[in-house]
């Protein structure tokens, strides 16, 4: 079920300080990030976040396509590529 | 025989029946328009006068969205997904479920017909 409109989107608080710091120091720099579960806001677009997936922050180049996602659903958590014979299964 | 939104052309079965033949108008949308243009529920298709199959075109033209259209947008929106690198886009990508289904077992509607193992030994009795 979708989440109620009057809650507004979830995001982690603290995410929105770091968004602020990142853009006022003007440097490109990879915002580290292990809150997955945060909505995608228009304020993050041209950021980069290195999200996390368990094993390392993977950069997330934010664009306008993916407000309203959540910062998960770009950093896969795992590797499967296919089983050994099956000639059709490729990298995604 | 009338010809409603392209191609379809829904034979000798009720209004709101045949109108379902359309890509895009199921059982709620087809009522809604037999309702709307108050078409009775036993009038065939071959009944209909020119002027009632000239108001039903009308009225799918303007207010659905059906056949071409739809399945562009329907398309559109898995494209979206797939350029955006994001996890519902990578399992389009490679035929998998996109929401979370077991794929352990089943799921053979995205995955296709089941192909046999290679060199995997029958069990003999």
């Amino acid at each position: 079920m979708a989440r109620s409109v009057w809650k507004g989107p979830f995001v982690d608080g603290y995410l929105l300080g770091k968004a602020d710091a990142a853009r006022a120091s003007g440097r490109n720099e990879i915002i580290k990030i292990w809150s997955r579960r945060s909505t995608i806001l228009p304020q993050f677009v041209g950021l980069t976040f290195g999200v996390y997936n368990g094993h390392k922050f993977l950069p997330v180049q934010v664009t306008e396509n993916m407000v309203g996602h959540k910062f998960g659903e770009f950093s896969p958590t795992r590797t499967f590529t296919g089983h050994a014979a099956d000639k059709k299964a490729k990298r995604g | 025989m009338a010809r409603i939104a392209g191609v379809n052309i829904p034979p000798n079965k009720r209004v709101e029946i045949s109108l379902r033949y359309i890509y895009g108008i199921g059982p709620a949308k087809a009522a809604e328009i037999c309702q709307k243009l108050s078409i009775p529920a036993e009038r065939r298709t071959n009944q209909l006068s020119d002027e009632e199959i000239l108001r039903i075109r009308e009225l799918i033209d303007r207010e659905y969205r059906v056949e071409g259209d739809l399945r562009r947008e329907v398309a559109m929106n898995i494209k979206r997904l797939m350029d955006l690198g994001c996890y519902r886009g990578l399992r389009h990508r490679r035929g998998l479920p996109v929401r979370g289904q077991r794929t352990h077992t089943n799921a053979r509607t995205r995955k296709g017909k089941a192909v046999a193992i290679a060199g995997k030994k029958k069990v003999t009795k």
